[in-house]
């Protein structure tokens, strides 16, 4: 180290001046931003309080919101198992994608890379984009939602299951190996129950993840509880339209309860 | 000079920890305590410093009475304590220099405290304190990049940096190799004679004890069985702070906070 | 398929009924369990799914040509370069402005939500409230703003920045109490209050976790913006994305709009990996 003969004093001011330059560099940011974004940071913090209130003055669902109870909880399902099934549909696919391209299982280094350059692909191409692409071939359906979560999903997932594989202590397949265990065998006996709990874990948190993505493809595709929700929200029957946010916040939380519940289960 | 008096301590309704703790320890003097595991050597460092709220009894340290005093006066009686730690507990990512300099938050106010500003002269100090320990080549480095036995020197230099009257050491060379175990030994040993403090040492090594202390506390079950000087120690004095304790100690006495 | 994997458990022959030898252990069952649950699930979905009458050729097919004309032939289409590249600034400006203030606030209620600082009521309750703001997606928040505030960029900056602070709240928090609290005692055995214990000691230990969550979170912001501007209208890339898929059907600016925003996460992902490696040599 070369600062083994600096006196205490010059020390400080240079890590002063180092924190200094990054207090001014993040403030810059933030002026540059305020600017381009066009935000009026007073004006609209001043508002938050009020929001707050016009909130929950006018989204509490009121006696008569409980009869669209029905259509919102049926939305709901369809909402749910559309994430459900994008995600599992995702996850098996995705899990061929990194045995195949995993460093620790892929057959050859060519593959890895053509893997690792589509799921990168699949996963920058923003959920939005997913969405707005499919909508005009596959049009108002339920099959659009699933396919934007399935194509983003795909990406997220083969990455992380790779990472995961990759993670996995090489001796412990070495030991297979020498065993005699051919390829498959190796994977299907050592690699995936190694994994497995690991794996299941992201597919929950993708899970929870693509249930509140699901609301957004649904806005913007005209499908789920998403659709029901701006249709509500346009009409301005703010009650319906809150008793909807209950609802979600409701499946979502209840949705990460249950997965960190089954986590602990396998871990 | 710390007097503790009468220092009673019980844990929910009926395990009692502490009964009738008397002893005194000097300044220039290494006082150790020595006893089996779980006998409450933990608990009486840390009713000390009030880390630990004991029950009743009385902790003098000068006459003054730590359990009497208010917060604010309880943080001014615990900045003039300096304690160490079985695991040093310095904070890893800082420099040793920044975490001998932790030892003058105590007497900051909030916001000096919260913006780490520290005077010139406080900053000379804290390498002189770090040269004192043998560690002046090292200010600069980070604690994670230090041997235990350099941080529990660290540790040492952030305690003085608080000008303290009494040290407490709370299991100190419990995770070091011998060598490093002397050198730390010795300095706390040369700094109880040399300042003229109160260094008062939880040990589990009888004869880590028996060679530094000039005082040595001996504890069982909670309870004082023995205070004298070290030269007064002899094979039943131990047998009588060690009974019925011996065989599961070993395997336990790492884990002892 | 996972359940296939650990065919080695299939039925063993009858062992005395005094102790079978089993290899499906507890958390093995639950786990086949929950993907048994999720595969039927799936199934069941995959039946009766609304296609409204799709058929899957022509639309696979149109799939395709989309595609081709979007990533072989990207052109600006009815906008400019200037108004597209200002578009993608403005969706930039908004990630990096609501992550900043998240994580400004974000910390300051983190350290009151953090267990090993405060009661653990308090910590349970600002715990659940931010769980509540979270459940609640983003796109949802900056709607409900956007009626109080006004359609646009205030009311957007608000919603994600709500979204940004509850979720960067919960990660803080967690990244706060994996601190030891031996280190913590030590400076309080010296007299050190509670500010000066968060900023000089908490603090320096944690700023590695805070970086990476914040930038994640800063990732998650991008993606947000571009929702925001596609749903409620905020005047970022998402609005010329909306318009040019869902209104002028023009896939060329598609594709272009999509290279851009694809540019931009490469960039972030190259900033992240500087930033990580520059910050774990430096300590």
């Amino acid at each position: 180290m070369n600062t083994k003969f600096k006196s205490p004093q010059q020390f400080f001011r240079q890590r002063r001046l180092r924190l200094g330059l990054v207090f001014a560099a993040l403030l810059i940011i933030y002026l540059v931003s305020v600017i381009v974004v066009n935000f009026q940071t007073l004006t609209s913090l001043a508002q938050v309080p009020a929001g707050l209130v016009w909130l929950f003055k006018n989204f509490v669902p009121t006696q008569q919101s409980i009869s669209y109870l029905g259509p919102i909880l049926y939305q709901l399902w369809r909402t749910l198992i559309v994430a459900v099934s994008s995600t599992i549909c995702a996850s098996l696919i995705g899990l061929i994608l990194a045995i195949l391209g995993a460093k620790t299982t892929s057959p050859t280094p060519a593959l890895r890379w053509i893997i690792r350059f589509s799921a990168s692909l699949l996963r920058n191409i923003p959920v939005v984009a997913w969405a707005m692409i499919l909508l005009f071939s596959f049009k108002q359906s339920d099959f659009t939602g699933f396919l934007a979560l399935f194509f983003m999903t795909l990406g997220y997932l083969t990455r992380a299951f790779t990472e995961t594989i990759e993670d996995l202590d090489r001796e412990k397949l070495q030991a297979l190996q020498a065993v005699g265990a051919n390829y498959f065998q190796c994977v299907f006996c050592g690699v995936l129950p190694e994994v497995a709990s690991t794996l299941t874990s992201w597919v929950l948190y993708m899970i929870e993840n693509n249930l509140r993505d699901a609301t957004l493809v649904g806005i913007l595709t005209g499908t789920g509880v998403g659709f029901l929700f701006n249709h509500y929200f346009k009409q301005f029957r703010y009650d319906a339209a809150g008793l909807i946010v209950l609802l979600i916040a409701v499946l979502v939380i209840l949705l990460e309860l249950t997965s960190t519940q089954i986590r602990r289960a396998i871990a | 000079m710390l007097k503790v008096i009468h220092l009673n301590k019980t844990y929910g309704q009926t395990k009692r920890s502490l009964k009738d703790v008397n002893f005194t320890a000097q300044p220039g003097e290494v006082t150790a305590i020595i006893g089996p595991s779980g006998a409450g050597k933990t608990t009486i460092l840390r009713s000390i410093n009030q880390l630990i709220r004991d029950d009743s009894g009385q902790i003098l340290l000068d006459d003054q009475d730590i359990r009497q005093s208010n917060k604010a006066g309880l943080r001014k009686i615990r900045h003039h304590i300096g304690m160490i730690f079985q695991n040093y507990n310095l904070i890893s990512p800082l420099t040793a220099l920044e975490n001998v300099l932790h030892g003058r938050l105590g007497a900051k106010s909030t916001l000096a405290g919260v913006f780490g500003m520290y005077s010139a002269a406080e900053k000379s100090e804290a390498l002189r304190l770090l040269q004192e320990v043998g560690l002046g080549d090292y200010a600069y480095q980070r604690c994670d990049q230090l041997s235990g036995g350099q941080q529990q020197r660290v540790g040492i230099a952030r305690a003085l940096m608080q000008h303290p009257k009494m040290i407490l050491c709370d299991e100190p060379i419990a995770s070091l190799d011998p060598k490093s175990t002397k050198i730390v030994m010795d300095i706390l040993r040369q700094l109880a004679q040399e300042k003229q403090l109160i260094i008062l040492i939880n040990l589990h090594q009888i004869d880590i004890a028996l060679d530094y202390a000039d005082h040595i506390v001996g504890i069982n079950s909670g309870e004082i069985v023995f205070e004298g000087p070290s030269t007064d120690v002899n094979d039943q004095v131990l047998q009588q702070i060690y009974r019925q304790a011996e065989q599961p100690e070993q395997a336990v006495t790492a884990n002892e906070h | 398929m996972i359940e296939n994997s650990s065919s080695n458990t299939k039925s063993l022959p009858t062992l005395p009924a005094t102790k079978r030898v089993t290899l499906l252990t507890k958390p093995r069952l639950i786990l086949r369990g929950v993907l048994l649950a999720l595969a039927l699930i799936t199934i069941y979905s995959l039946i009766t799914l609304d296609r409204a009458g799709l058929k899957f050729g022509e639309a696979f097919q149109s799939l395709g040509v989309n595609l081709k004309a979007m990533f072989l032939q990207p052109t600006v289409g009815q906008d400019t370069w200037a108004l597209l590249l200002r578009a993608l600034a403005t969706s930039v400006g908004l990630a990096m402005l609501t992550t900043l203030l998240g994580a400004l606030f974000a910390f300051f209620i983190a350290v009151f939500s953090a267990r090993n600082l405060v009661p653990g009521w308090l910590a349970t309750s600002i715990k659940a409230v931010m769980a509540f703001i979270r459940s609640i997606p983003t796109i949802l928040w900056v709607l409900i703003y956007s009626v109080v505030m006004g359609l646009g960029a205030n009311a957007a900056v608000v919603g994600l920045t709500f979204h940004s602070i509850a979720y960067l709240v919960k990660a803080y928090s967690e990244s706060i109490e994996e601190t030891s609290t031996d280190t913590i005692e030590a400076l309080k055995a010296s007299g050190v209050g509670f500010w000066p214990i968060i900023f000089q000691a908490i603090l320096p230990s944690i700023i590695p976790a805070l970086l990476s969550w914040t930038f994640i979170r800063f990732e998650i912001n991008f993606a947000n913006a571009i929702a925001v501007g596609a749903a409620a209208g905020a005047d970022d890339i998402g609005y010329y994305l909306f318009m040019a898929s869902g209104f002028y059907f023009n896939f060329h600016e598609v594709g272009l709009i999509v290279y851009l925003l694809l540019g931009v996460a490469i960039v972030l992902e190259i900033v992240s990996m500087k930033l990580r490696g520059h910050y774990l040599q430096k300590n």
